[in-house]
């Protein structure tokens, strides 16, 4: 597995639409295979099971459904990356897992629905009051 | 070799042999040509006419009562022309040149006992204290010789002899007059070496802190107490080295005003004891904001570090609260500290609050909305309301199809057409030129403590005679007790009383009508007859309007510009849908039980007990809003530290309210929401001018009402707890259980 993710290496951007889908599929089977690993490295046997921690990875994968532009695609797909990265290689702490992925889904990140239709006034006063 | 390195050299050969001469004598002066004043002063040339033209100090203004009585005199050589009758000291500040002071205070009477201001005048024999002696013609003043650096070294020696060296302990550490005017002006070694004298602290009450071994006796404290306070609490004990200042029996400090004896305390001897040992004054970041507390806007500067409320201090206003301001505006803002909500929160079924989102709260509240009937949704802006928000709710409202929307505190059926009808018409500046008071059903030392410094300011000046209609109450100058009812100013109308005499032989009478008249139900009926009394006094003219409203809450005078005015007084009996936005003095019994209320505020106050679903908002002091205070004067806050948790900004929050139930408000931001008020109040977007209202009383309809029986009622219960903020605030608690007046 470490050297696999040693390797990763920047792709090139996707050329179609449909590259970017076939490598979101392959980001989220890396994902999947990982997650026996990660739950042995976090010690998560007692607070979730691999299908609970399977679901919540597509949850925010689909919770960008909605982009069809490949380089944003590839952009999100990098950040994924990096996240899951930090994750395989214990740059975290069993409570980021725990708190990210497990219990309070949409605290640390925002994993509702994105806001359509709403003006930016109050995209930005669900944001702050200062914005 | 330069020339300056030979002019160096012989300077140091000759500051050697000054040094060796000095080292023998063992002198107390450290400036070597005030050694010998006599000599050095003759070596001084008069300097020639041509001096640069000079500003006067911190914008003082000469104001010539009559022009045939300007003098000339000479500062420093440099001539100013000054009316009869000012001092020395004033005619060196309008010159331009700042004299060192202790006991001398523009707004004080003059006592001439520091000595500091000693400056030399010329055929005087001894140098003069500049702050009593009157500036005669061709006066030469000089304020910088060697026998006035003396004189000011020699003053300051004495005074630093029993002056503690505690200045790393001491509060006043960093803003010390005392502490400035040694390191300008003192010497650097003292030959007292006795023991320094100590002076037992005296109790003055949970606001102001005393050292009295730090006391230099300047006495500006007793003077401010007397003069300005108008108590004769503190007072000068003993003679000599015994003098201290005090309360002549164990007494507490019993004026609104009392902290402002800790602004002019030039030393570390009266501090602020709920500020004691918090912070130094350099770490502070001062914000020049505007008053909540009562419908003055005293203007003050917050002093915050990080997200907390330091202190608060007064701003020179010379039209509002010139500098002092009211113990309820300096101490309430512990209050901002506690009590604060600072999460959307929906109640349950359990009838607990639940923390939940901003989509959440907002979501519930525009569903509930949206089904009652437009004629069931009621609206009330609170005490602390600024005017864009209170804007904001009405079109909100109105957009709902509601046009039940008010400001407590204006009683059932408000007037708001006739902006001279609610506020001071005369200004708060302008009561100096009254001569007679006539104060119906208000008593200003509790609701407004800054006018009422004011009017005993022109009562203690010029004698103004002072009547009063309403319950006994305490007043700070001498007033007669005209009656209790609106029997009373009948009386006075019909000319029956023995004070209408007085009224009508005054040259410019003032009338002043409580806001807690509002709350009457025979209102209309006690204004005609105050505009009948106005009318034969003749107070309102062309050059003098003198009959007033005196608010008592901050959002009251714009509340009632916008026209927050409701349909029906009865609608909240009706309401299933009531938005109480910051509103914490309504009565709640008053609200239906099935009715759905929303409380959006800062404080969790009397109001949160009933709502089921609260918006957390930011306070006076982390927004910036407009009031408009009693005079009609706009002013705006400016937010001196972050909001509390998830709270927003109160305007924001029915903004987004709006844009959840359907009804959008077409305002984005705090410029959009202003031009929206330009359209229907102008005046409230002249910040920092009054707007006077155009009077005209003629227009008014003919009132057929009875007045009642009802004696007048004290409109507030406690000065010291008003509003949210100050109800939660442990100072202000501390206060009402010592200092109130029963």
């Amino acid at each position: 597995m470490a050297h696999l993710i040693r390797n990763l290496k920047v792709p090139p951007n996707s050329a179609s639409l449909e590259e970017a889908r076939k490598r979101t599929f392959e980001f989220f089977r890396m994902a999947c295979r990982s997650i026996p690993s990660v739950m042995d490295i976090y010690n998560l046997q007692d607070v979730v099971t691999p299908s609970e921690l399977r679901s919540s990875v597509a949850a925010q994968i689909r919770k960008n459904a909605h982009v069809t532009n490949p380089k944003v695609i590839d952009m999100l797909l990098f950040k994924g990356m990096e996240e899951f990265r930090n994750v395989v290689e214990h740059s975290k702490q069993r409570h980021h897992i725990i708190g990210q992925y497990v219990v309070g889904k949409g605290l640390v990140q925002d994993l509702e629905p994105k806001d359509e239709g709403i003006s930016n006034f109050l995209k930005n006063f669900y944001k702050s009051n200062y914005a | 070799m330069g020339l300056g390195l030979l002019a160096s050299r012989t300077l140091r050969s000759a500051r050697l042999r000054t040094t060796n001469f000095h080292h023998l004598r063992r002198s107390i002066v450290s400036t070597t040509e005030l050694q010998n004043a006599e000599a050095a002063q003759a070596q001084a040339e008069p300097s020639p006419a041509d001096l640069p033209p000079r500003t006067p100090l911190a914008g003082a203004r000469v104001h010539f009562p009559n022009p045939d009585d300007a003098i000339e005199v000479f500062v420093d050589g440099y001539p100013v022309k000054v009316p009869k009758g000012m001092t020395v000291l004033q005619a060196c500040e309008i010159a331009g040149i700042d004299i060192p002071r202790f006991c001398y205070h523009s707004r004080l009477s003059i006592a001439g006992n520091c000595r500091m201001c000693l400056v030399e005048v010329e055929k005087s024999p001894k140098p003069v204290a500049s702050c009593a002696m009157p500036a005669l013609p061709g006066m030469k003043i000089k304020t910088d010789t060697p026998l006035a650096k003396k004189a000011r070294e020699g003053v300051m020696e004495f005074l630093l002899m029993n002056h503690p060296l505690d200045c790393p302990i001491c509060d006043q550490g960093g803003e010390c007059d005392l502490q400035d005017q040694s390191m300008a002006f003192g010497s650097d070694r003292g030959r007292f070496t006795e023991v320094k004298r100590s002076v037992v602290d005296k109790n003055l009450g949970p606001l102001v802190k005393t050292v009295m071994t730090r006391c230099i006796q300047c006495t500006r404290c007793v003077r401010f107490a007397t003069e300005v306070a108008g108590v004769q609490d503190l007072g000068m004990l003993g003679r000599g080295s015994g003098e201290e200042i005090g309360t002549y029996v164990e007494k507490l400090m019993t004026s609104e005003l009392s902290g402002n004896v800790i602004d002019i305390c030039p030393v570390g001897a009266l501090t602020s004891k709920p500020f004691a040992f918090k912070a130094r004054n350099w770490e502070l970041k001062g914000t020049e904001s505007i008053d909540v507390s009562d419908a003055v806007g005293s203007n003050i500067r917050i002093d915050s570090r990080g997200p907390e409320v330091m202190r608060i201090l007064p701003r020179l206003n010379e039209d509002i609260n010139e500098e002092w301001i009211s113990d309820k505006t300096r101490f309430f803002y512990d209050g901002l500290k506690r009590q604060r909500l600072n999460d959307p929160m929906i109640r349950g079924p359990d009838g607990r609050f639940k923390a939940v989102s901003w989509r959440d709260a907002l979501a519930v509240v525009a569903e509930v909305i949206n089904q009652v009937k437009p004629s069931e949704i009621v609206g009330v802006a609170g005490k602390l309301s600024d005017a864009e928000s209170m804007m904001a709710l009405k079109d909100f409202l109105n957009r709902m199809g509601s046009n039940n929307v008010w400001c407590e505190g204006n009683g059932p059926q408000p007037n708001a057409d006739l902006r001279s009808g609610y506020i001071m018409n005369t200004s708060i500046g302008g009561l100096e030129k009254a001569d007679v008071f006539l104060l119906v059903g208000t008593q200003p030392r509790v609701e407004a403590a800054m006018v009422n410094a004011r009017i005993r300011k022109t009562v203690r000046a010029t004698q103004a005679k002072v009547g009063y209609v309403g319950p006994a109450a305490d007043f700070n100058y001498d007033h007669q007790h005209l009656g209790t009812g609106p029997q009373a100013l009948a009386e006075i109308a019909e000319g029956r009383h023995p004070f209408c005499s007085i009224l009508m032989n005054a040259k410019n009478p003032c009338i002043i009508v409580g806001a807690g008249v509002f709350e009457r139900p025979d209102k209309d009926a006690i204004f005609s007859i105050v505009e009948t009394i106005a009318e034969k006094a003749k107070a309102v003219r062309p050059d003098w309007n003198g009959l007033n409203v005196l608010l008592l809450n901050a959002a009251q005078a714009a509340s009632l510009d916008l026209g927050l005015v409701p349909e029906s007084d009865k609608s909240i009996e009706s309401a299933k849908f009531v938005y109480l936005m910051g509103a914490d003095d309504v009565n709640l019994d008053k609200i239906p039980d099935d009715a759905f209320v929303v409380y959006q505020g800062h404080h969790g106050d009397q109001s949160v007990y009933r709502a089921n679903v609260i918006l957390p908002a930011s306070a006076f002091s982390e927004k910036e809003g407009i009031y408009v205070n009693t005079e009609g004067c706009a002013q705006t806050t400016i937010p001196a530290v972050p909001t509390v948790g998830d709270a927003r900004d109160d305007w924001k929050i029915i903004r987004a309210l709006s844009e959840i139930s359907g009804v959008r408000l077409p305002y984005d931001t705090l410029s959009g929401i202003r031009s929206r008020i330009k359209t229907v109040a102008p005046n409230i977007l002249q910040i920092e001018e009054r707007e006077p209202a155009a009077f005209s009383y003629s227009v008014k309809p003919e009132i057929r009402q009875e007045i009642s029986n009802t004696t007048f009622e004290a409109a507030v219960e406690n000065f010291y707890m008003t509003d949210a903020i100050t109800r939660a605030s442990k100072i202000m608690a501390q206060c009402s259980a010592l200092l109130r007046k029963k």
